[in-house]
């Protein structure tokens, strides 16, 4: 049985995409390049980002029922399949990396405050680990559950903060190159919708319901252009500093006296929002794994992806200038392979999807239009046909009305594609 | 039969029961006739023995034959013709057999009598308001008093012998037209399955019906009186009863079942809806509180607040015991207390429980072993623990694993250990209804019954997340 998962669900996974790795260290990296106009770049990716998420409505329209490994093999072959699900693994391993590696580096700095490593890995691995072999349906079911505590975390998060609120920022402020050099150079924190790609089949959304869905993707994307704005509004100068977005714009308003430090909240929404998307991502890869290696099965994409994990920690984590540097040389490069070649070639297959759709349907409309043309003796080539012959055509049409509706209907069908074709034959040999 | 045969015979049947000392037989003879008589005195009632069959045979007087018994003479009892090989299992359930020299047919009168106790308040769930009638061992008597509750002909309860050894009566009981079948089918299927030397209480049968029989939730609701049976049966649950066991098991389970309680529905469902949310936070707060004191102890000291930090600082300092071992200290403590309250008898255990919460607790602190808020904290959990009794036993495994996940790995540890559970119940499922169901997933038509509870009147409709097979409850 495929176990699904809702539209509502959906749209959850979606938020939390959406806010977790773009809310502790991409405010304080765009400000380096584009100043408070961070917010328009980010808001410029959203755009591009719901570009690709309108692809994907597009294919899963095109291919209610289909995997993305089935449809890929039926459009492009199996090896173009198995390359893209490469590049789909990498992207999402690299997603685990990152968001591990920006929560770590917090909770280390801010939180620990000594060495935290294995703590970290104790803390994470077993837990994503855990929800890949639960499945898609059980980790989105407690992300649905934990979804209403993790958005008002943050909404109070972004409500404390505008206590200290100092003024407005001035935008506007940066030249259009380096505007367009954070654009690519930030790629990498968007891209979340690939993974609806992945799970495609799995996701139970009706055109009339693409709208809801939307009310998520706004939400999201309103909470991080909020908190950008308020991260800036805050630390104006000397937002490159504070490489923690949503616990900076906390620490100013530390001792509440009776409740005590308030940070507590931001780091619940942190380790939340980053356990979730390190979830949702490890999931990916596992798939992408299963998708390239069929015979091997999910147990050993988790084993993979542990050892890949433990691997890149030395390399990777807990080093900001290191994983800095990976997020600002190649990774943007790679990005926009994933996330936009590929959805320009996923947008290619429900095209072409689309296009034939079409030309079956006018294909069968001629047919059927000839049909009905010559059952109304009309046209020269119905008047050749012999008189008792299209009589009784006629006949069988009128008495089988339902069966012809049903044929009318049912364009798509192959019976729906012989009958007419019979007719003609028909009319072809008698002619 | 001669009566050499029918005494051979009766030593035959004696002989099949491994002559155990309960097993009695007599023949008696009457104007030539010889009948015989087999039974478990230990079973059957004797004095209506003596008094309805034996007495009665004497005062007859024509001649005896097994028509006579039958339709004259023992009238009004629960008299049966059996087969030879249904002896043995008759008189096992408490009938006495009858044979009649030179007739095959063969008698069973039910005299089963064993001790019963009438039903009284169960002490696991006892109501302010409402019905205080409880299950008991006798499973006839469960059934009345199901039917009591029920006077419908759609109640239909399917019987069962489950037990190499002890041949258990075990019932499926439902509402036809409510229950899914696939659901009674596959109950039923499950428990035909069971291969098993006895079934001593229903909680033998817990297991089998369990996807996950080792899983430390429990996917099978239990409960002890038939206002809430009957109520499930109406949601379309299914009832299993087994005999000699006063706790009926009912599927399919929810979590959200042991957030409600029958007071809930004998009273105001706006003060249903403020105790539920207690209940939750007591849940809460019993699984995390000693877990999250310790993470914040030990590892974000700095998010406190000041004259909170002040204090703890003050109390903790010179204790021999990290924080750590302290809590699991104490809370041992308390498990043991615990423990010996609920084993010795209940003059002793109140004493006991004096003795171990204020002397122990008081000198511990005097003595400088253990904090007081160390001692707080562990009893407001373990008070918060029986706002929920039924999962008493799990909560108290999930203290124990959030202590020590709090205490070594910290505030991030119990997040993580939070949505660890979390996933882990996500996957569970009773009969193909979401474990945590009405909340993940979401289904608004149950949430009139969930933490928030509406009133009846609005309560148009049967769960969704249960099977059944007629949505409407109320038109």
């Amino acid at each position: 049985m495929k176990k699904s998962i809702s539209l509502r669900q959906t749209g959850m996974l979606i938020v939390m995409m959406i806010l977790a790795n773009k809310i502790l260290l991409l405010p304080s990296l765009l400000y380096k390049t584009v100043k408070t106009d961070g917010v328009f770049v980010v808001m410029t990716l959203f755009l591009i980002d719901l570009l690709v998420f309108g692809v994907f409505i597009k294919l899963k329209l095109a291919y209610p029922d289909k995997k993305l490994a089935e449809i890929l093999e039926e459009n492009l072959g199996k090896i173009a399949a198995k390359l893209i699900f490469s590049i789909l693994l990498v992207f999402f391993m690299f997603k685990v990396f990152l968001t591990f590696s920006i929560a770590f580096m917090y909770l280390k700095q801010q939180v620990y405050q000594n060495e935290f490593a294995v703590i970290a890995i104790i803390c994470v691995l077993p837990v994503i680990n855990h929800a890949v072999i639960c499945g898609l349906r059980s980790f989105s079911r407690t992300i649905e559950l934990f979804y209403y505590l993790v958005v008002g975390l943050f909404i109070l998060c972004l409500m404390i903060a505008l206590g200290s609120f100092k003024q407005t920022p001035t935008y506007f402020v940066s030249q259009p190159g380096d505007f367009g050099m954070a654009l690519v150079k930030n790629v990498f924190s968007f891209g979340d919708y690939l993974f609806l790609f992945l799970v495609i089949d799995r996701i139970e959304i009706e055109k009339k319901d693409v709208k809801k869905v939307f009310k998520y993707i706004f939400l999201g994307i309103a909470l991080v252009v909020a908190l950008f704005f308020i991260y800036y509004s805050i630390y104006e100068t000397t937002a490159f500093m504070h490489n923690y977005a949503i616990a900076d714009i906390l620490t100013i308003t530390v001792e509440f006296n009776a409740i005590g430090r308030l940070d507590i909240v931001a780091m619940v929404t942190i380790m939340l929002l980053s356990l979730f998307q390190m979830e949702i991502f490890q999931y990916g890869f596992c798939e992408c794994f299963v998708g390239i290696f069929k015979k091997l099965n999910k147990v050993f994409a988790i084993a993979v992806f542990d050892v890949l994990f433990l691997v890149v920690y030395y390399i990777l984590v807990g080093r900001y200038e290191t994983m800095v540097m990976y997020v600002e040389t190649w990774l943007p490069y790679f990005a926009m392979v994933a996330n936009y070649l590929l959805a320009i070639v996923f947008f290619g297959i429900s095209f072409k999807k689309s296009g034939k759709n079409r030309s079956k349907s006018s294909e069968n409309t001629l047919i059927f239009t000839k049909s009905d043309q010559m059952l109304e003796n009309e046209g020269e080539e119905q008047n050749s046909l012999p008189q008792e012959l299209l009589e009784s055509l006629k006949e069988t049409f009128e008495q089988e009305e339902p069966q012809k509706n049903m044929i009318k209907s049912s364009i798509k069908t192959k019976k729906a594609k012989k009958q007419p074709k019979l007719l003609q034959g028909g009319q072809n040999e008698i002619s | 039969m001669s009566k050499f045969v029918l005494q051979k015979k009766l030593e035959g049947y004696k002989k099949e029961l491994h002559s155990s000392s309960d097993v009695a037989s007599r023949i008696l003879e009457k104007q030539g006739v010889k009948i015989g008589f087999v039974y478990l005195k230990s079973m059957t009632d004797q004095e209506l023995f003596s008094n309805a069959i034996y007495q009665a045979i004497q005062n007859y007087k024509e001649k005896v034959d097994m028509t006579s018994l039958q339709d004259k003479i023992i009238r009004g009892n629960d008299v049966k013709e059996i087969k030879e090989e249904e002896v043995v299992e008759n008189i096992l359930k408490g009938s006495i057999i009858i044979m009649i020299e030179g007739e095959k047919k063969i008698l069973a009168v039910d005299l089963l009598k064993f001790p019963t106790r009438t039903p009284s308040e169960p002490p696991t769930s006892p109501v302010i308001q409402g019905p205080r009638e409880g299950f008991v061992e006798d499973i006839k008597t469960n059934i009345t008093l199901l039917r009591r509750r029920l006077h419908s002909k759609d109640l239909v309860f399917k019987s069962l012998n489950i037990g190499k050894y002890s041949n258990t009566q075990v019932m499926v009981s439902y509402i036809e037209g409510i229950a899914d079948k696939k659901i009674v089918d596959d109950v039923i299927k499950k428990l035909k399955k069971i291969d098993i030397g006895g079934v001593v209480d229903s909680y033998y049968i817990l297991s089998f019906l369990q996807r996950r029989p080792d899983s430390l939730f429990k996917q099978v609701g239990n409960t002890e009186k038939p206002d809430i049976v009957a109520a499930k049966m109406l949601e379309g649950r299914v009832a299993i009863i087994v005999d000699n066991s006063p706790i009926v098991l009912t599927v399919p389970f929810v979590l959200l079942e042991e957030m409600q309680s029958s007071n809930d529905y004998y009273t105001n469902h706006h003060y249903s809806s403020f105790v539920r949310i207690i209940r939750l936070l007591g849940l809460l707060v019993a699984i995390l509180s000693p877990g999250l004191y310790l993470a914040l102890e030990l590892h974000h000291y700095n998010v406190l607040p000041l004259n909170f930090l002040i204090t703890i600082a003050d109390t903790t300092q010179g204790l021999p015991f990290t924080p750590f071992i302290e809590i699991l200290f104490i809370f041992i403590l308390f498990q043991m207390l615990y423990e010996v309250s609920l084993r010795l008898p209940s003059y002793l255990g109140l004493a006991t429980s004096v003795v171990g919460a204020l002397i122990l607790g008081d000198t511990g602190v005097k003595a400088g072993l253990i904090s007081p808020p160390g001692v707080i904290v562990v009893a407001l959990a373990k008070i918060a623990l029986y706002t929920i009794p039924e999962q008493s036993a799990q909560i108290s495994i999930l203290q124990v694993i959030f202590i020590v996940i709090g205490g070594t790995l910290g505030l991030a540890g119990i997040v993580t250990g939070l949505v660890y559970f979390t996933n882990y119940l996500n996957g569970l499922d009773s009969f193909n209804t979401p474990y945590l169901a009405p909340y993940s997933p979401r289904i608004p038509n149950d949430l009139k019954d969930g933490i928030f509870k509406s009133s009846v009147t609005e309560m148009k409709t049967r769960p969704k997340s249960i099977k059944n097979t007629n949505k409407v409850r109320l038109k």
